[in-house]
């Protein structure tokens, strides 16, 4: 499946000092007392691709969310910075926000089939934000769609403009998908597990697309994965989240080869490798967001827990170029 | 799709057939002789049987039936026995359009009101407008037309006299007296079509604000009055149009009702008069009327399904 | 054998229990229909010694009046005290709105069970008859059976009864056609469990709450129509106590004397409220996909 398709990591296409695209500093988020994200920075310079994995309820979708601006006051709280470019996201106001939105911000769901509506045919949903920010007349919206839709890989695309999601198969729907969040060539896309509700068989198809057109626009992209391995082989850099907080950070390679967080390693071990024994599931789960443990969140799963581990949380410590934050780092 | 649509068509002749076999029953079980009563008091045995003959009555049921269905496609309906009015006039040119444009109008008033009422409720819960939907739905839907008609007039025609409180003028002849005298009938029939309205709305919408749909319209940057009345509202139209269609019998219900208390000489207004007279065969021409306007809804409904919904059309 | 069938019954029971009476008595709004529903019970029932006056005694010199002592709503232009005719009224409306849904039930079901479990030439024909009554409007339809039957309390409630017929027919056979399909019908059948004792012991019981939520929903259409009947001249007959006909009466004094259609209009609105607060309580907790906000 994934491993079969060669996507190399592109660390060194990257200048070495360039002002990030995204910021993340600090980034908290409150639903009611629920503390979903906890002190989350992260940054991303342009071109850059970024994993965000984790178990499911680590918050990563959440994340990506807070990120486009779809789960904002006065449903949640938001504390922090981000900043996108020259733009404070947390302080910005709806208006603007939208006009980022599917514009300079793209976002792929998980499934497709639910993502698009039943209602409007794929080259009016593809349409949609040609016309809503690039105001392009109907006739380029059209022309433009059909190239979008060619560009993803669906055959004959103008016979396709009129289908309704209905009558194309989950992976084209995918396909369709993409076309939308990358219709205005955006600065930044996020891409919520997409393939995570594909065939097996056209998984790899879809992520090696995904990355082909981020590469072909030269835009950042972060991807939220369960799959450490996956996430290594498709980014330049893998942040590791777990209970809303990110626990390591740092370049594909490093972090999977020699993973420092103990949960990074718990992970790893999860990874069933040909020719290796190893499969070593850690025990438990995230605990609920009513009872997040006062220190480090993981340590009541953490092999490695001492007694500071439950009483104080560890702050991120810089080490070989990556961010962990644990206290006995070995 | 031929063979789907001819499959429809052929469900839809025999329901007609249905429907006009018991109008036929009806006929024939009404109480009475239509020969004695068309001889009147004094006749003779011959000139009874004569008629009988004439009317071909002494015929068996089957070619009764068959000769009865034949004149009805000619739109030979009969004639009054009391305003010697040719029935088919009366029923179809008369009373029908008084009944649709009733109807229509009601209709129109529920949609207007029940629709922004049911998003509303919907986007706010538990604000005013949600208190104010449920209210309705459950009030509107319970509360007897014919007595809301009678405080409707009583407060709006007599008290403040913004309204005429009878008769029926037709807005194809003069628009505005005729829309003058149709907005408190309209108005008493609509209100059980509103809540009703209101509320298929609000439930709809909240289950379709919650789809992904509606999150990634959003995330391509749609501004929140297209999110929820064009992404939104589309996907709330089938089950709108559903229980429109499902509650024809409601409407007609409340139609007859309204009808009665306005005046208005509608469908209802004439078979009413017609059972209180006795007169068979208008009540029969009434029922005959309804029932292919019950089927000719359904299938209205039926197709429209096919243009809301793509995922039921077929290529 | 008996045993086990027996155990299967009581659960089953216990289970109805479960899923439609528990849930209805966490609904307030149900709870608060039930209640109004109660009083129009004890009302109806206690008539007779609740009324102050006679329900059809004309007294010409107190005609048209407002509320007072002697008449604690008021009178009619007969000079009928409408506080004894709101009480009858209740009964009578009651009676008929019970009496035809059971009616309509009994032979609807009948004919649903008839045609569903025989199949065949008798289920065509049978359905065929139901296409023709569920192709025509309730109220037509008990206005056409009216016109045939004539006036008259009795035939109000026959003429709604068959008007419910229809849809009862149709949902019975609905029901009985997908217990049919059951593997614990065919595994009884081929145990040589008499058929009668099929339907009696696993096809009614399974069909049955189905049945009775929509014959709650129904009472108070056949008030409604009762009503309108009445209202419209071809229902009950004056004097009888009837909301209706008090309805129709008061219409024409409606300036002078708004109480005499004001009292049976609201008393008439309240009960259909109640009766439809009822009826979505029940429907809801025998739906569990019915969302609890729709």
């Amino acid at each position: 499946m994934h491993s079969a398709v060669a996507l190399t990591p592109r660390v060194a296409d990257i200048p070495a000092i360039q002002e990030p695209l995204l910021n993340v500093s600090d980034l908290s988020l409150r639903r009611g007392k629920a503390v979903v994200l906890d002190g989350v920075s992260l940054a991303l310079r342009p071109g850059e691709t970024l994993g965000l994995i984790g178990e499911s309820g680590a918050g990563k979708s959440t994340l990506a969310l807070a990120l486009i601006g779809l789960l904002r006051a006065p449903e949640v709280q938001l504390d922090g910075s981000m900043r996108f470019r020259d733009t404070e996201l947390t302080q910005l106001r709806e208006a603007d926000y939208r006009r980022l939105r599917g514009n300079k911000i793209g976002l792929i769901f998980q499934d497709a089939t639910a993502a698009l509506n039943p209602c409007f045919t794929v080259g009016a949903q593809i349409a949609e934000p040609l016309k809503r920010h690039l105001r392009l007349s109907r006739w380029a919206r059209r022309e433009r769609a059909a190239e979008l839709m060619h560009s993803v890989g669906i055959p004959e695309p103008r016979m396709r403009l009129d289908a309704y999601p209905h009558e194309l198969s989950g992976g084209m729907q995918q396909r369709v998908m993409i076309a939308v969040a990358l219709a205005c060539n955006p600065e930044l896309l996020l891409a919520d597990e997409p393939t995570s509700a594909l065939d097996v068989t056209i998984q790899a198809q879809i992520m090696e697309l995904i990355l082909d057109r981020v590469r072909a626009l030269n835009s950042s992209a972060i991807f939220v994965l369960h799959d450490l391995a996956l996430g290594a082989q498709v980014c330049d850099r893998i942040a590791v989240m777990y209970a809303g907080q990110i626990v390591e950070e740092g370049p594909s390679e490093h972090v999977l080869a020699a993973p420092l967080h103990p949960y990074t390693q718990g992970l790893k071990s999860c990874v069933v490798e040909l020719g290796s024994r190893r499969l070593v599931p850690i025990p438990g789960q995230i605990p609920p967001l009513n009872a997040m443990p006062g220190g480090c969140r993981f340590a009541p799963r953490c092999p490695k827990a001492k007694t500071i581990c439950s009483e104080q949380r560890p702050q991120a410590e810089t080490r070989d170029g990556r961010q962990v934050a644990c206290w006995f780092i070995d | 799709m031929f063979q789907a649509a001819s499959a429809k068509l052929a469900q839809t002749l025999l329901v007609l057939l249905f429907v006009s076999a018991a109008s036929f029953a009806f006929l024939k079980l009404a109480p009475g002789d239509p020969v004695s009563i068309m001889l009147g008091s004094d006749y003779s045995k011959s000139s009874y049987d004569q008629l009988t003959h004439a009317l071909g009555l002494d015929q068996p049921v089957v070619f009764q039936y068959g000769n009865w269905l034949a004149d009805f496609v000619r739109g030979n309906w009969g004639t009054s026995y009391i305003t010697s009015q040719d029935i088919f006039e009366l029923a179809v040119l008369q009373a029908l359009p008084v009944t649709l444009t009733l109807a229509a109008l009601s209709l129109l008033i529920a949609l207007v009101i029940g629709i922004p009422t049911g998003v509303l409720a919907a986007l706010y819960r538990n604000s005013w407008a949600d208190v104010l939907a449920t209210t309705l739905a459950i009030g509107g839907n319970a509360f007897p037309s014919f007595y809301l008609g009678i405080l409707l007039i009583w407060l709006f025609g007599v008290d403040l006299g913004w309204f005429p409180v009878l008769g029926f003028v037709a807005p194809w002849e003069d628009f505005w007296q005729g829309l003058w005298h149709l907005t408190l009938p309209a108005f008493t029939l609509g209100a059980w079509y509103i809540g009703l309205i209101a509320r298929i709305t609000r439930s709809s919408l909240l289950e379709v604000m919650g789809q992904p749909y509606i999150l990634a319209a959003k995330a391509r940057g749609e501004p929140a009055w297209r999110v929820v009345w064009v992404h939104g509202m589309r996907n709330v139209l089938m089950p709108l149009v559903t229980v429109i269609g499902l509650q024809l019998g409601g409407m007609l219900r409340g139609a007859v009702m309204t009808e009665v208390v306005f005046a208005l000489p509608g469908l209802g207004m004439m078979v009413t008069t017609a059972v209180l007279n006795r007169e068979y065969i208008v009540v029969q021409a009434g029922i005959m009327i309804t029932g292919l306007l019950f089927v000719a809804v359904n299938l209205a409904v039926d197709q429209t399904y096919q243009f809301l919904d793509p995922r039921l059309r077929r290529r | 054998m008996t045993e086990a069938l027996n155990v299967t019954a009581l659960t089953r029971e216990s289970q109805w229990r479960r899923r439609l009476l528990q849930p209805m008595l966490r609904q307030r709004s149900a709870m608060v229909g039930l209640a109004i529903i109660a009083i129009y019970i004890f009302a109806a029932v206690f008539a007779p010694w609740l009324a102050t006056h006679d329900p059809t005694a004309q007294d010409l010199m107190a005609s048209l009046q407002g509320p007072s002592a002697a008449h604690w709503l008021g009178t009619d232009s007969y000079g009928q005290d409408l506080y004894s005719r709101l009480l009858y009224g209740a009964q009578l409306a009651l009676i008929i709105g019970f009496a035809s849904v059971a009616l309509g039930l009994a032979v609807g079901v009948a004919i649903g069970l008839a045609a569903g479990l025989m199949g065949g030439r008798t289920e065509w024909v049978l359905m065929r008859i139901v296409d023709g009554l569920l192709a025509f409007p309730e109220l037509i339809l008990a206005m056409a059976f009216m016109a045939v039957l004539g006036l008259g309390t009795e035939n109000v409630v026959y003429a709604l009864a068959l008007s419910f017929v229809g849809p009862f027919a149709r949902m019975t056979r609905g029901d009985v056609l997908q217990v049919k399909s059951q593997p614990y019908i065919e595994a009884a059948r081929m145990m040589g469990v008499p058929t009668a004792a099929i339907i009696w012991r696993h096809v009614l019981p399974n069909v049955v709450s189905p049945i009775l939520v929509q014959a709650g929903m129904r009472i108070s259409i056949a008030i409604l129509l009762e009503s309108g009947l009445s209202f419209l001249g071809i229902g009950v007959v004056p004097p009888t106590p009837d909301w209706g006909l008090m309805i129709a009466e008061g219409r024409g004094f409606i300036t002078m004397a708004p109480w005499i259609s004001g009292v049976p209009g609201v008393a008439l609105a309240i009960l259909l409220v109640a009766l439809n607060l009822l009826g979505d309580g029940l429907r809801d907790a025998f739906d569990p996909t019915t969302q609890k906000d729709a």
